[in-house]
């Protein structure tokens, strides 16, 4: 069966809204999934690409309203422009490109030149970065909590990862499919900014949304794959909760099953994996969950033993027995087994 | 009418719960036609949204809707800033 058929239902959505409201359980379930897979079906509706076979950048200003895209602000080779949001975005879109280009020979996020667009200013004191399936759209943040999304430079290159994910692995956006999604953004998102600055695995801050903090808010970033968990710890914004083990699995029906809490598990696996073989972190550590990401062997609700085994044979097919077993290694720090 | 609304997910992750109670507000009935409209447009269940997009459960009166980033109708988008801003 394609995923295209499997992903289309026989009952009707009134129908089970029906159901659901009688207090149907699993109809209630059956909506649930029925509108993630409407969602994407539209999310994989994308336009050809076009035949140009380089780096294409589109920056629009959406001026704080909700339209995507917003006003065309900045094109590929166009001059900079007097609005530090909009050339960020611009340069944080050529990094991750970048990244993906010189070290995995991917070309773009889909590996055929898609153009990468992003929005910038969108909505008012709008406190977050999100993929739309075909763009990254970036708040300037409330300015209390938060400041300009585009500050980062591992979070744009977190935003464009969850594009690759949709196109290579395309893990579910729920439970631990969904934390591995999350993760695997955190992982390229900090691996652009790595390669971007140079930086080997012991010298790298392996944090995720440093300098996204206002002033005043008690912490270092969004997450620390070196030591999840101890990211923030402030009056308004809480108390960091992600566990680095699977002693610390997180149960909850929030944020489609805590996907960005558990993701703390396979960030710090590849954080101790990346540190253990030394170097740049992009190169063997990144190389390796690239080719489990892209190799077409990860189901799409893949849990993270799944994803652990993938990861060992992907390090034993590119490498050797010796970075096979390091990679077991990284994941049973976790508890979790990659040899079950 | 008592509206709550609880935001999650978003690139943090974190959960914001806010409740509005309109019985002491000038602007009820506004607020009143707002509430209508969303949970009118609003899904019977929730939504997966997209990748790192906050996802929105509203409640008025005992009923719950669904909605997610960044297909929120304008009333949505209105009442939820209102009650995450002016709630409690």
């Amino acid at each position: 069966m394609t995923a295209a058929a499997r992903r289309c239902t026989i009952v009707p959505p009134f129908v089970l809204d029906r159901l659901a409201e009688q207090g149907h359980e699993a109809a209630r379930t059956s909506l649930a999934l029925d509108t993630l897979h409407r969602e994407s079906r539209l999310a994989t509706a994308l336009p050809p690409p076009p035949p140009a076979h380089h780096l294409t950048r589109t920056i629009g200003d959406a001026r704080h309203g909700r339209r995507l895209p917003g006003r065309t602000v900045r094109a590929e080779g166009g001059p900079a422009t007097a609005d530090a949001t909009v050339n960020r975005a611009y340069d944080g879109l050529g990094a991750t490109f970048e990244l993906f280009e010189q070290v995995y020979g991917r070309h773009s996020i889909d590996g055929a030149w898609l153009p990468l667009d992003a929005t910038v200013h969108y909505g008012v004191d709008y406190d977050n970065a999100f993929w739309d399936g075909s763009r990254m759209v970036f708040g300037d943040g409330d300015g209390e909590i938060f400041v300009d999304f585009t500050s980062c430079l591992d979070v744009i290159g977190h935003e464009l990862a969850h594009g690759v994910t949709q196109y290579t692995a395309g893990l579910d956006y729920q439970g631990q499919s969904g934390a591995l999604n999350e993760s695997l953004s955190d992982v390229f998102g900090s691996l652009v900014k790595q390669y971007a600055l140079g930086q080997s695995s012991d010298r790298a801050d392996w944090l995720i949304g440093a300098g996204l903090l206002a002033p005043g808010v008690h912490g270092v970033a969004l997450r620390s794959m070196k030591d999840p968990g101890t990211a923030y710890d402030d009056e308004r914004l809480g108390k960091d909760p992600q566990p680095a083990h699977m002693d610390g699995y997180v149960d909850t029906a929030d944020d489609n099953g805590g996907v960005h809490i558990n993701s703390g598990i396979p960030n710090h696996a590849f954080y101790l994996l990346a540190t253990a073989l030394g170097g740049p972190a992009w190169e063997r550590a990144g190389q390796v969950w690239y080719d489990t990401v892209t190799g077409g062997h990860l189901a799409h609700d893949a849990g993270f033993a799944d994803f652990a085994r993938a990861t060992a044979a992907a390090a034993l097919a590119r490498y050797d027995r010796t970075a096979a077993d390091t990679v077991t290694a990284a994941w049973s720090q976790v508890g979790i087994s990659a040899t079950g | 009418m008592r509206i709550q609304v609880t935001r999650t997910g978003g690139l943090a992750g974190r959960v914001q719960r806010a409740e509005l109670d309109t019985s002491e507000r000038r602007d009820a009935p506004h607020v009143h036609a707002l509430a209508r409209e969303a949970v009118a447009g609003g899904l019977r269940a929730p939504s997966y949204g997209v990748p790192d997009g906050f996802h929105y459960e509203i409640t008025v009166d005992g009923r719950t809707v669904y909605c997610a980033d960044p297909k929120l109708t304008d009333s949505q988008q209105e009442l939820v800033s209102l009650v995450l801003r002016e709630g409690e």
